[in-house]
């Protein structure tokens, strides 16, 4: 049975990508099953942001494809598109809307119908209500509902992105990086928020922190050029001579 | 040289008396008067005869009397039938011999009559001018009857004209005489095939709109098949040499309004393309060159009229420190609050565009002002079928130098490469030590200083009034944006390629629409291409 | 009931000002036509007629504010929109001067005669209807809008790019309605009108319901504004202008939003344009001049973006002030508008309703420093 009949969530299927001759993504291929969490890792530059922005169509790749749930070729479709087939993304950088309260950030990530009308038109109702509440308690921004995104330090920025894609309740969440700039503390508490919405949802988590992979236990792929350099569990990877070689240095 | 123009003057000397005493032997003055008297007693139909037996003598002398004639300044006194030329004098009419043109006395118009002429009467006159004069001593006047001739078909002449063909020296002259003479053995019957297949041959190398008239017009009555196919032939050539032309003017043109563009363009490549500063007020900058070419020709009309021919290159580098001086003001006091605020900019300096409008209106008026063309910009030269004019062309020349010049300031120098390198990573550069807000200075100040030499050229073509800068703005934002944002070549190229768009689409658009079809092709290339016709790729530029 | 409706639904600035707006629209006309000509509450006609002007005016800011202010679109052609839509309602005005023009002719306007047109060109059938004319009012600067809209927002085409576009269109716009061939008036435009649904313009009892339905329309596209910049799409709106892509990965499709903002901004420009005409009696191509644009781009700075109410202070501010000065000290304005243009980038970027914000906080909380601080630079499209 071949990959594609199998339907896992995610295949990429040999994706290339250059920018100007530089060959930022070089003969990917990747699977992800449905329900899994996997850790990215790899070098500055090794790719692991350009894959996301492959994946979720913010760059278009030279050569693959990208199929989801088996038959969906993401690679024919725009971001927009790609959001509502159910792929959520979190930044690098967190990126919340400024000028909205928290509860109002929350509210325009809930899932539902994202046509203009169906805004112009859109009614709160209860079960939104308590949704969001829920979401505000998980990501312990209950006493901040009402404050502006600007006004919240980089870390309650960075779960508030958290609760957005949340609310999005996406089959696929990416997370670029979700502790950078975290204290221990709170990386701690992101892991365990992670592996909690991996119950239930697929993740892809991109991370340069080798304790918070640690916490999260889960199967690692490295990349590095491009390619994918060795997939594992952290133990495998953190173990196989390339890796260490390019990455995690002797 | 002095010996060789001796040598032509005896040569020709000697052909007018071989002429004189094989020809039709020159006439006396006694026969000559007898003439002009007959002609001024005969009747209006008559006077043809008359006229063509003047002609006749080959004599030069009548010239002033035949030209005086098919002005209507031929009288003759009603009491006497003496006639004479006259001339507008206080009290009446100043009357000249007809040949000798000795002054004689003024008398009333009353006791005069005048020597009437009709149409037909004139083009027979001026044959008979041009015969007469095909010979003179003065090259321009035997152009001038060349080229008379040429117009005026006249069978009569082609002996002489044949005659004037032989001893001709000079180039110019010979060369319309040959036109001349193959124009009217294109009219002539009596003239053989071999002369018309000449003649044809003469004009289809010609390639001009006259000579395809000719053979247009000679062609229904060609007389052979060889003449019937050489003339077609001949069409065909001249067609295609003419729209051959045709597009090469309109390159040309093209060109040539395409550099006025790259002029106007080229300083915003700078403070737009490399900056990212989007100044409404860079027309200004255009218009404040120019105002400042025009102060420098008024101070030297007045204390140094010697130096006018020079007065361009003098305005050039006070036009640069003028808008460069501006430029630099506005970024200090105002554009370095705004970096990384477009929009913002871009209001601030249409403020700061009002408010050197309304300046410059304040101090120097509201209306156009006159700058003078110094004598090497006025002029115009003919390649082939195509007229050059010289401020034109060196409009184009200054636009491709300042081009060149300015690529090699950002390739080349230390300045360029600080430049190059803010524009690249702002942070990276400040800590390698450049004082990047200097560099931001500067390198406005230099955009806005090129906009103020382009002024000094645009100030040749076109009228400075303080509403210059609003004719080129929208334009350069064009070009800029088309060609690519960031990127010089593309801003030649732009520049270039709009100009000669808008040349070819105007024959059949006209100006106006031909303009908007550029304005809707930009506004839908953008569309395609948001980053222009030479976007920089990758990565960073997403960011 | 319907109040009550709207003043929670509202912004409670926005329902002030409305019902301000509306008594205005009774009072005005009021004041002119029942209190005698003498008595220092009697408001002149010419009063009358500038105000209506202005209403226009902030009409049209109030249309670049949906847009600029909360989609982050600055648009440097709504002149146009407004123009086409005056353009329209001219249409019609020529039409009823049927046979009274100086040719004479029952069907062809004056220029068309004068321009030896044997008959009516295609795109001017219809149009002496009214209710034609009021649909085409706002149908032609909102397909304009729209195929521009479409075309660059599906190209993604932003900020700057998008100003010089919208600028290079209503170029484009003025050169072409300068042309005879056009079949607008060319130079001259449309004027010389008479009366509009039978209604001689040229009467004050006219001009003032005129006037009173410009204020009822600027208080009703208030309102409509309001309410949608309140609703979850004037958040999605308002998420587009800071964070576009980040609105794309949330699965907005952000052209959409774009572009119904900028074709609703559209037809209230033309809106605008169509009341704006019959009160000045002229409609010509120079309101399709760029500096047109730019000038309700400064009304609508002056008074605050993204405010709604902002824009239509700013408009008679502006406008009033540009009255003011080009009577007392013609040389000058040019200088006031643009040190405004710089004074306000520069010191108000959130314009009056803003500075009266600081204020506040000022008068409040006297020591602290920061709030006379030009506000931080907003995050332009994040991308």
């Amino acid at each position: 049975m071949s990959l594609k009949e199998r339907k896992p969530l995610l295949y990429l299927d040999g994706v290339s990508v250059s920018f100007d001759g530089f060959k930022a993504i070089n003969n990917l291929s990747m699977v992800i099953e449905k329900g899994e969490m996997r850790a990215i890792i790899g070098p500055n530059g090794a790719g692991k942001t350009t894959m996301m922005d492959i994946i979720t169509g913010k760059t278009r790749p030279d050569e693959g494809s990208v199929f989801f749930e088996g038959d969906t070729d993401l690679t024919k479709h725009d971001e927009a598109a790609i959001a509502n087939l159910g792929i959520g993304r979190k930044f690098q950088k967190p990126t919340v809307f400024e000028s909205h309260t928290v509860m109002d950030n929350l509210v325009l990530s809930m899932k539902g119908k994202r046509g203009v009308f169906s805004a112009l038109f859109h009614q709160e109702d209860a079960q939104e209500r308590n949704s969001i509440a829920d979401i505000l308690e998980i990501i312990r921004l209950e006493h901040r509902k009402d404050a502006l995104a600007a006004d919240l330090s980089h870390g309650q920025k960075q779960w508030l992105e958290i609760g957005m894609l949340l609310a999005q309740d996406p089959k696929l969440l990416l997370v670029d990086e979700p502790v950078a700039g975290m204290t221990d503390a709170e990386t701690v508490e992101t892991a365990k928020l992670l592996r909690e919405i991996s119950r239930n949802h697929s993740v892809i988590v991109v991370e340069h922190d080798m304790s918070f992979i640690r916490d999260l236990d889960v199967k690692v792929t490295c990349l590095a050029e491009g390619a994918v350099l060795s997939e594992g569990s952290l133990a495998h990877v953190a173990a196989d001579p390339k890796v260490i070689e390019s990455y995690l240095g002797r | 040289m002095r010996q060789l123009r001796k040598l032509a003057v005896a040569v020709l000397l000697s052909f007018l008396a071989a002429v004189a005493s094989t020809g039709h032997g020159k006439a006396s003055d006694t026969s000559l008067e007898a003439t002009i008297s007959a002609l001024a007693s005969a009747k209006l139909k008559d006077r043809g005869n008359h006229i063509e037996a003047l002609a006749a003598t080959g004599d030069a002398q009548v010239v002033p009397f035949l030209e005086a004639l098919a002005a209507g300044d031929v009288y003759f006194k009603k009491s006497d039938k003496t006639v004479f030329i006259t001339r507008k004098a206080e009290g009446g009419l100043q009357l000249l011999d007809p040949l000798s043109l000795e002054e004689g006395e003024v008398v009333g118009s009353r006791s005069l009559k005048k020597v009437k002429v009709n149409n037909k009467l004139r083009r027979l006159v001026r044959g008979a001018v041009a015969g007469l004069t095909v010979q003179s001593h003065d090259a321009g006047t035997r152009l001038e009857a060349a080229n008379a001739l040429y117009k005026s078909q006249d069978l009569e002449a082609l002996p002489l004209l044949k005659a004037a063909v032989a001893a001709e020296t000079d180039e110019t002259v010979k060369d319309a005489q040959e036109r001349a003479i193959a124009a009217i053995t294109l009219k002539n019957v009596k003239a053989s095939e071999a002369e018309r297949l000449e003649a044809l041959g003469k004009f289809k190398a010609q390639g001009d709109q006259e000579a395809l008239a000719l053979v247009s017009s000679f062609l229904p009555q060609a007389k052979t098949a060889a003449e019937s196919e050489a003339a077609a032939l001949a069409i065909q050539s001249i067609e295609k040499s003419l729209a051959m032309w045709d597009a090469v003017e309109n390159v040309w043109y093209g060109l040539s309004l395409g550099s006025v563009l790259l002029l106007a363009a080229i300083g915003l490549a700078i403070t737009f393309g490399v900056m990212g500063v989007i100044n409404m007020a860079h027309g200004e900058m255009v218009m404040l060159g120019a105002y400042t070419t025009f102060v420098v020709q008024e101070v030297i009309r007045k204390s140094f009229p010697g130096f006018f021919e020079f007065s361009l290159l003098f305005a050039l580098p006070l036009a640069f420190l003028v808008a460069g001086g501006v430029g630099l003001a506005m970024e200090r006091g105002i554009i370095r609050f705004l970096y990384g605020r477009p929009l913002e900019t871009l209001l601030a300096t249409w403020g700061v565009s009002l408010i050197l409008q309304q300046a410059v209106r304040t101090i120097f008026g509201p209306t156009n002002k006159e700058v003078g063309n110094p004598d090497w910009m006025s002029g115009a030269f003919e390649i082939g079928g195509l007229a050059l004019t010289a401020n034109r062309l060196w409009i184009l020349v200054f636009a491709l130098v300042v081009f060149v010049v300015l690529l090699m300031v950002l390739k080349r120098t230390h300045f360029g490469l600080q430049m190059r390198a803010v524009t690249q990573n702002r942070r990276m550069a400040a800590s390698m030590g450049i004082r990047t807000p200097w560099v931001d200075a500067r390198t406005f100040a230099l955009g806005s200083g090129i906009a103020g030499m382009a002024g000094v050229a645009l100030s040749q073509i076109s009228n400075v009034s303080p509403n210059l800068g609003q004719t080129y703005i929208i334009d350069s934002f064009m070009v800029v944006v088309f060609g690519g944002v960031g990127n010089l070549w593309g801003t030649l190229v732009g520049a270039m390629t709009l100009g000669v768009a808008n040349k070819f689409l105007e024959p059949y658009a006209g100006a106006v629409l031909a303009k908007i079809l550029v304005l809707v092709f930009i506004i839908l290339f953008i569309q395609k291409k948001p980053r222009g016709l030479f976007a920089l790729k990758g990565r960073a530029v997403d960011l | 009931m319907i109040s009550r409706y709207l003043f929670q639904a509202l912004d409670k600035r926005a329902f002030w000002v409305a019902v301000a707006l509306m008594v205005f629209a009774v009072l005005v006309p009021l004041l002119n036509l029942v209190v005698p000509d003498g008595h220092p509450l009697h408001v002149p006609d010419y009063l009358v007629g500038l105000l209506g002007k202005y209403l226009c005016y902030a009409m049209l800011a109030l249309a670049l504010d949906l847009v600029w202010g909360y989609c982050g679109i600055l648009s440097l052609g709504h002149g146009a929109f407004f123009a086409l839509g005056g353009y329209a309602m001219g249409m019609y005005l020529m039409r009823q001067i049927g046979d009274r023009g100086v040719y004479a002719n029952p069907v062809l306007p004056d220029f068309m005669v004068f321009l030896n047109w044997e008959k009516l060109p295609w795109f001017w059938y219809g149009f002496d209807q009214f209710w034609f004319a009021m649909v085409m009012v706002v149908v032609v600067p909102a397909v304009l809008a729209f195929v521009l809209g479409w075309l660059a927002f599906r190209s993604r085409v932003t900020g700057v790019y998008l100003s010089i576009i919208t600028q290079a269109m209503t170029y484009a716009l003025l050169l072409a309605f300068f042309r005879n061939d056009m079949g607008f008036g060319g130079n001259n435009g449309l004027t010389d009108f008479k009366d509009i649904l039978g209604f001689s313009l040229q009467s004050s009892g006219t001009r003032a319901v005129l006037f009173a339905l410009s204020a009822l329309a600027l208080a009703g596209t208030l309102v409509l504004c309001s309410l949608i910049v309140r609703s979850k799409l004037g958040k999605v709106m308002i998420a587009v202008r800071d964070a576009e892509s980040r609105t794309r990965f949330l699965g907005y499709r952000v052209e959409h939003v774009k572009l119904f903002a900028f074709v609703l901004s559209a037809m209230i420009a033309g809106l605008a344009g169509a009341l704006y005409v019959p009160q000045v009696g002229i409609i010509n191509p120079g309101e399709f001049a760029p500096a047109n644009s730019i000038d309700v781009v400064i009304w609508t700075a002056v008074g605050g973006r993204g405010t709604l109410i902002g824009p239509i202070i700013g408009a008679f501010l502006v406008s009033g002030g540009k009255s003011y000065f080009t009577a007392a000290f013609p040389d000058l304005w040019l200088f006031a508008l643009g040190g405004l243009f710089v004074i306000v980038t520069l010191f108000m970027p959130k314009g009056v309703i803003g500075l009266l914000g600081q204020l506040k906080g000022l008068a409040s909380k006297m020591p602290r420093k920061n709030a006379d601080k030009p506000l931080p630079a907003k995050p332009e499209a994040a991308e």
